[in-house]
């Protein structure tokens, strides 16, 4: 009961806490990070090795991972469904593919939305659909008790497999979407994002990040059941499943179960890739009234299967990953310019972004940016000293130990490794390749796409106090908050 | 002084697997060292990993006028350093050896908690006994995490929409000061806050004898039993702080607020009515009402106001649950080109239906078994069970709320929820916020 959405919700909101989730100043520095080095700590690193899932390709071409976990009567499943994401949405139609999902819980074939509503909850389960922005994949989530499984299991596969996508449904969920469009206008996290996507990923569909009012408006039953029917296919999807299952007993029924789910001649093929924006450019996102400037920096870097993904992992880990990075030490701890600033390595089946990101009070707007570029060069221009560097792999490697807790998290580590199609033993090699990079694998990375010639450098705030400040970064451009071009 | 709540079946003591069947309990051990600190500790070897959370009973109820926001302010010093640990070092430390941390503050407590791999057991120990023990308190670092502070305060309230909603809605409901204000404080009150002030706080309140000690996860109970006595053991009690005045008078008609929003963009109506405290029987009724009005597509809100209606873009409500006198609390966010006196009255119309007639045998099923899945769901991670059994503590003086909050919500009847509807949700008993955009000057600039 106490973990009840709202409960929390409003919890939340009682609730302030230590940290987020991430020039003319008068902030005091004589605040500085010290170390004592006296704590007991073992200096062995726990290794573990991550349990292993069962993995079978179904007639239909769906791949299955089950990863056997009994210590709860419970389960836990996702279809992570391939070419099948917003990515490959046709250009006039953006959140087509989250739309379609969204109302696949909102009627099937013999099923009405308030009949499944109330099945779901009968159950204890969990069921939701998604289809993130920038995605290449639709992913269905499920999650209940074991001992009523096969119940909602069979619940989860009607709404995969013959969703009816009724008219009035949809219009009620368009309505919304209308509302909901113009409501993420007044969050700053939603502006800087949004800017920054289209700074970054250019003409490549990553660059889209919320539907629009014509294409809700062009969204119809027949548009949703056709991208249902093209891009729901089998062979590019893959089930996973963690808990209370037994592999050899779920299979078989598996072939039943998915028995009208057929297999097609969809395969995925990606866009061009996205390319490193060539310039420097100063993107502000004019939002009055605001008290403090959200600032994301960046730029394109690489995809998940890039040899250098490894070191850019450490570099940005060095950099801002957390609350013993560079970044928050300096601008939070030091300077006091912030609740929190991070940094973030988006790294997908393309090319995706680096990028710094916080959000700092407006006075403070030109120092932060100064702080942000001179920890840009001091990673480019000075090796990590030896000990930083160890304590940044020896983190990534513990961190390990914890995911043992969670099999949701298990089971997302057996799923990426088959999404990228790595080798059976990638997890179990990676702490070696972890522990393996060097002080100057780390500068060439940073060098490499840690470039303050064309960092892009987007803030949102009050443009009538930052312009002045900003002007020195690089040639500006303005913006209104509907995100159209307002001035230089 | 050792106490045992629960005795462990012995089969099942150093199992690696729990048997499912028998999982569905937190089972723990409860132990008091001499100077007053109360240990729970709940011993788990399905991954090789321990939480472990310290829990002061001091929160924002404690502050006096002029200072709110000292609690929270206070909860970020707790990072700056002590005897043993360096400025900022807790961080590195943690972050060096894969662990998870943080601090948080409501109204009713302070904690601190780390994840941390099982081979690291003494870390965690060492660095909550020594802040316990020797914090560093200083000008500077109190300057530093003051405007730290400021900066959460503006990221998280000034800056977004709705951000003062929540803190009209309890300085509007509340008479009692200590529930009055809002945890984060104003910026002139921690602008004002002074060493002085940290020191006196940290005397009175972070003493071993005013804080629980916590732990789940991978270790042995008889060996860290000895480690807690040998890092906690020696720091000073300090005599028990006065306990704050909780008591709220009856609320005898509506009142109501209306609040501008310069960064909103759509309506949203908030609605707060004065309930018991957590763990009373009619406590546990409000959060059954609250779940049939609102968890799920299939809840009364979502149905009406959502879907049907399409009045409102969310609607929610639920008990809040507070040691002290507490709220049962509905925000509705208005749909463009509705009126929001309509989204209240509908609202409303739900809330009169509850107390017209008993909910539906399919309503009361749901809640069983979201109430099953919830205590499956509480032994995944070794922090949220650490979490449960020290705040239970300090709230109730009842680690075992934990376990028994389940069956005390099964017991719920559909006539408590009609009766608790009746008493609580009253229109003298409830308070209205209602926050509107503010239209903003046009132009450019």
């Amino acid at each position: 009961m106490k973990r009840h959405t709202l409960i929390a919700a409003i919890m939340l909101a009682l609730t302030v806490g230590m940290l987020a989730a991430a020039g003319q100043d008068i902030a005091p520095e004589t605040s500085k990070v010290e170390r004592k080095n006296r704590a007991p700590v073992s200096k062995e690193v726990l290794h573990v090795s991550l349990p292993k899932a069962t993995e079978r390709t179904l007639s239909n071409g769906l791949t299955v991972l089950v990863l056997e976990d009994h210590r709860l009567p419970f389960i836990s499943l996702q279809y992570n469904i391939s070419a099948a994401g917003p990515i490959f949405e046709p250009s006039d139609l953006p959140g087509l593919a989250s739309v379609t999902a969204q109302m696949l819980r909102e009627g099937t074939k013999t099923k009405t939305s308030l009949q499944i509503a109330e099945e779901i909850a009968r159950l204890g389960a969990a069921i939701s659909a998604s289809s993130g922005y920038g995605s290449s994949v639709t992913v269905i989530s499920a999650s209940g008790l074991s001992d009523n499984f096969e119940q909602w299991f069979t619940l989860t596969n009607d709404l995969l497999l013959n969703p009816s996508f009724p008219a009035d449904e949809l219009n009620r969920l368009k309505q919304r979407m209308k509302t909901q469009l113009r409501q993420q206008r007044a969050s700053p996290g939603f502006l800087s994002n949004e800017m920054f996507s289209r700074a970054v990923y250019g003409s490549h569909p990553a660059a889209v990040v919320s539907s629009t009012v014509a294409s809700i408006d062009a969204m119809t039953p027949e548009a949703l059941a056709k991208w249902h029917r093209e891009r729901y296919a089998p062979q590019n999807a893959i089930l996973g499943i963690t808990g209370d299952v037994r592999a050899s007993e779920l299979v078989p029924k598996l072939e039943k179960w998915l028995a009208d789910w057929k297999k097609t001649e969809l395969k995925e093929v990606l866009p061009p890739n996205p390319q490193i924006v060539p310039a420097r450019r100063v993107l502000l996102v004019d939002r009055p009234n605001s008290v403090q400037t959200s600032v994301m920096l960046g730029n394109i870097a690489i995809d998940r299967r890039d040899p250098d993904f490894i070191p850019v992992s450490i570099m940005n880990h060095v950099l801002g990953g957390g609350s013993a990075a560079r970044l928050f030490l300096n601008l939070r701890e030091e300077k006091g310019y912030t609740y929190g600033v991070y940094s973030s390595v988006t790294a997908l089946k393309y090319p995706g972004p680096w990028r710094a990101y916080g959000d700092v009070r407006t006075e403070v707007t030109d120092g932060a940016i100064t702080e942000f570029f001179r920890e840009f060069q001091r990673i480019r221009d000075e090796r990590v000293p030896e000990s930083e560097l160890e304590d940044s792999k020896r983190s990534q490697v513990a961190s390990f130990a914890l995911s043992l807790e969670s099999p949701n998290e298990l089971l997302g580590y057996a799923i990426i490794r088959k999404i990228y199609g790595f080798p059976a033993d990638y997890w179990d090699t990676y702490p070696a390749k972890i522990m393996a990079v060097t002080a100057a694998d780390i500068q060439r990375v940073a060098r490499k796409y840690i470039n303050p010639d064309n960092i892009q450098v987007v803030a949102v705030g009050d443009v009538s106090k930052i312009k002045p400040v900003m002007e020195k970064y690089g040639p500006v451009e303005v913006y209104d908050a509907e995100g159209k071009k307002v001035g230089n | 002084m050792k106490t045992t709540k629960h005795i462990w079946a012995a089969l099942l003591v150093g199992l690696l697997v729990l048997p499912a069947a028998l999982a569905q309990t937190v089972r723990f051990t409860e132990h008091k060292l001499k100077n007053g600190l109360r240990v729970i500790l709940s011993e788990d070897h399905s991954a090789p990993t321990y939480s472990i959370v310290v829990t002061y009973n001091v929160g924002s109820r404690d502050e006096r006028q002029g200072r709110t926001g000292f609690a929270h302010l206070f909860e970020h010093m707790m990072f700056q350093g002590s005897e043993n640990v360096g400025k900022g070092e807790h961080f590195i430390i943690i972050a060096n050896n894969g662990g998870g941390m943080n601090g948080n503050t409501t109204s009713d407590r302070t904690v601190y908690f780390e994840t941390l791999p099982a081979n690291q057991l003494d870390l965690g120990l060492f660095l909550e006994a020594d802040r316990m023990r020797s914090l560093a308190i200083n000008q500077s670092n109190l300057d530093n995490q003051r405007t730290t502070v400021q900066e959460e305060r503006r990221q998280r309230y000034d800056n977004q929409p709705y951000g003062r909603s929540f803190e009209t809605l309890l300085a509007t409901t509340y008479d009692n000061f200590a529930y009055k204000h809002s945890t984060i404080g104003s910026m002139e009150d921690l602008n004002a806050a002074t060493v002085k002030d940290v020191a006196e706080f940290f005397r009175r309140y972070y003493a071993p004898n005013n804080a629980v000690l916590s732990m789940a996860g991978d270790f042995k109970s008889d060996e860290v039993l000895s480690k807690i006595e040998k890092y906690f053991g020696s720091v000073p009690s300090q005599p028990p702080p006065p306990a704050p005045d909780m008591a709220e008078p009856k609320q005898t008609a509506e009142r109501r607020k209306t609040l501008d929003d310069p960064l909103a963009q759509l309506t949203r109506i908030d609605i707060a009515y004065k309930i018991p405290p957590g763990n009373t029987p009619d406590w546990y009724a409000l959060a059954v009402l609250g779940d049939v009005l609102s968890t799920g597509q299939s809840s009364r809100l979502y149905q009406k106001l959502v879907r049907e209606k399409q009045v409102a873009l969310q609607a929610n409500a639920g008990a809040m649950e507070r040691p002290g006198p507490s709220l049962f609390i509905a925000t509705l966010m208005v749909t463009p080109g509705k009126d929001p006196a309509e989204v209240e009255k509908l609202f409303y119309e739900e809330v009169e239906r509850l107390k017209s007639e008993t909910v539906t045998d399919a309503e009361m099923e749901k809640v069983r078994m979201s109430v099953r899945r919830g205590e499956v769901e509480q032994l995944q991670g070794t922090l949220y069970r650490a979490q449960a059994l020290g705040e239970n503590a300090v709230f109730y003086n009842d680690p075992d709320v934990i376990n028994t909050s389940s069956e005390k919500i099964k017991k719920v009847t559909k006539q408590d929820i009609q009766k608790v509807a009746r008493t609580y949700l009253t229109e003298a008993n409830r308070t209205v916020v209602v926050t509107t955009p503010k239209p903003r000057a046009e132009g450019v600039r």
